[in-house]
């Protein structure tokens, strides 16, 4: 992959979130944060998508990792709920393409094409299900420390 | 019905006398009126509980019981002298402002910190359920960027991702419009994707520079209409158990694209008819 496609994906996946964050009525103090959240995602998915034997299940499974670990950071941060950040951003990895061609293969009665395309989105989407469940499990303090301890030293900082 | 009646007036009889009877009616009607908005604007069934829980016990009542469906809630509260209170709102499935998902949240916290009142926490209830959704132009502005990343993420390429951006805001304004005129969710999304496929039809009909690929364009124009947020929330649901309000709003996600792609047949079956020729 070269840098030039990289980057357009970066700004793409970025851009497509905060366009997101905008139909759904985010408050635009939280544009930037649901833009990285996005971002950060997609990366994920492309960088582990293009190592060998990986599907793209894998993929969306560490995508929605990342995601659902960034979000849970920013909700500490920001002081908002997880939501916020966590619907704009997993939407790149959710599996709408997938579920889209699976219905328009059923609708002009492809049947063989909507059943790969239907059970790859099923795969995909219960991939994002492990990855948000893993991280919700996290128990909530766990962030609540790194956050304090970023705040303590800080302080220290500032002294 | 009869006994939750005669336990209502029960607690009609007891208001003047003892203060926190009518207490219990007023806490648990704020809180489900807190649920209500938080689940209609995009809130977890998980979220809704907590809140209305948070809620009741701050202002004193400790015995609340909740079930909670993706579009409906039940709650019922006991004083001290075992009098119910039971309320059931139903909230029809609806659209997405996760703006007011995160001031409820902010309200219910300085609840639980004790730093608002009952009666003040009403006010800024009702101010927060009248709070607009974005700017309209800012919307369409909004799907037409995200249908053109979107666009460009699965595969298409610069032109492609250009008519995505135009499809996406003729999707959006459509939408809008849609929704002042309160059209049915089938309608919207059928028309939607007839809307998308001809236009994606008429761009490469004059494209004549270079052939378009309608597969991108396609998935990007229908990113306005896909249901990102039941999609999300259904997930987000399984991962808590709560199965029965994540299979509702996962078939409520579900349904949505197989009307997008019904619109969408139906203008490729008619174009086909008529050149004769098949695409895609």
């Amino acid at each position: 992959m070269t840098v030039q496609e990289i980057i357009s994906h970066m700004l793409c996946s970025f851009v497509g979130t905060v366009g997101f964050a905008v139909i759904y009525s985010v408050p635009k103090k939280y544009y930037f944060a649901c833009g990285i959240t996005g971002m950060a995602g997609w990366l994920t998915f492309l960088f582990v998508s293009s190592r060998p034997y990986m599907s793209a299940s894998v993929a969306s499974f560490f995508g929605a990792f990342v995601v659902v670990l960034i979000a849970r950071i920013l909700t500490v941060y920001m002081k908002c709920p997880i939501t916020v950040f966590l619907i704009p951003g997993i939407l790149p990895l959710v599996p709408g393409a997938g579920v889209y061609y699976t219905a328009y293969y059923i609708v002009t009665n492809q049947l063989t094409q909507a059943s790969l395309k239907g059970i790859e989105s099923l795969k995909i989407a219960f991939a994002i299900v492990m990855g948000i469940v893993i991280v919700v499990s996290i128990p909530r303090e766990v962030f609540h420390v790194i956050f304090w301890e970023r705040k303590r030293r800080k302080n220290d900082g500032k002294d | 019905m009869e006994k939750e009646k005669v336990e209502d007036s029960k607690i009609m009889e007891s208001e003047n006398s003892l203060q926190s009877d009518g207490n219990v009616k007023q806490v648990v009607d704020f809180a489900l009126e807190a649920g209500r908005i938080l689940l209609k604007n995009g809130g977890e069934i998980f979220r809704v509980e907590e809140t209305i829980t948070r809620i009741c016990q701050h202002f004193g009542v400790e015995h609340v019981d909740i079930f909670t469906l993706s579009h409906g809630i039940f709650v019922s509260a006991e004083n001290e002298k075992g009098d119910a209170y039971t309320k059931v709102k139903h909230i029809p499935l609806s659209g997405a402002h996760l703006g007011i998902v995160a001031e409820v949240n902010e309200l219910s916290r300085q609840i639980a910190e004790g730093k608002v009142e009952l009666p003040k926490a009403r006010e800024r209830l009702a101010k927060i359920d009248r709070i607009p959704a974005s700017n309209s132009g800012l919307q369409i502005l909004g799907a037409g960027i995200a249908a053109a990343c979107y666009g460009f993420l699965m595969g298409s390429n610069l032109t492609e991702s250009v008519v995505a951006f135009c499809i996406g805001c003729i999707v959006q304004v459509w939408v809008l419009l849609a929704k002042k005129g309160r059209l049915s969710k089938i309608i919207v999304n059928i028309a939607g994707g007839m809307l998308i496929m001809s236009f994606a039809l008429l761009a490469r009909m004059f494209a004549t520079m270079s052939p378009l690929r309608l597969d991108g364009i396609i998935i990007g124009g229908i990113m306005p209409l896909i249901p990102g947020l039941a999609f999300t929330n259904a997930i987000r649901d399984i991962a808590d158990s709560d199965f029965l309000s994540g299979t509702v709003r996962m078939m409520d996600a579900l349904m949505v694209f197989v009307y997008i792609a019904v619109g969408v047949g139906i203008v490729l079956i008619t174009f086909n008819n008529m050149t004769g020729g098949f695409i895609l």
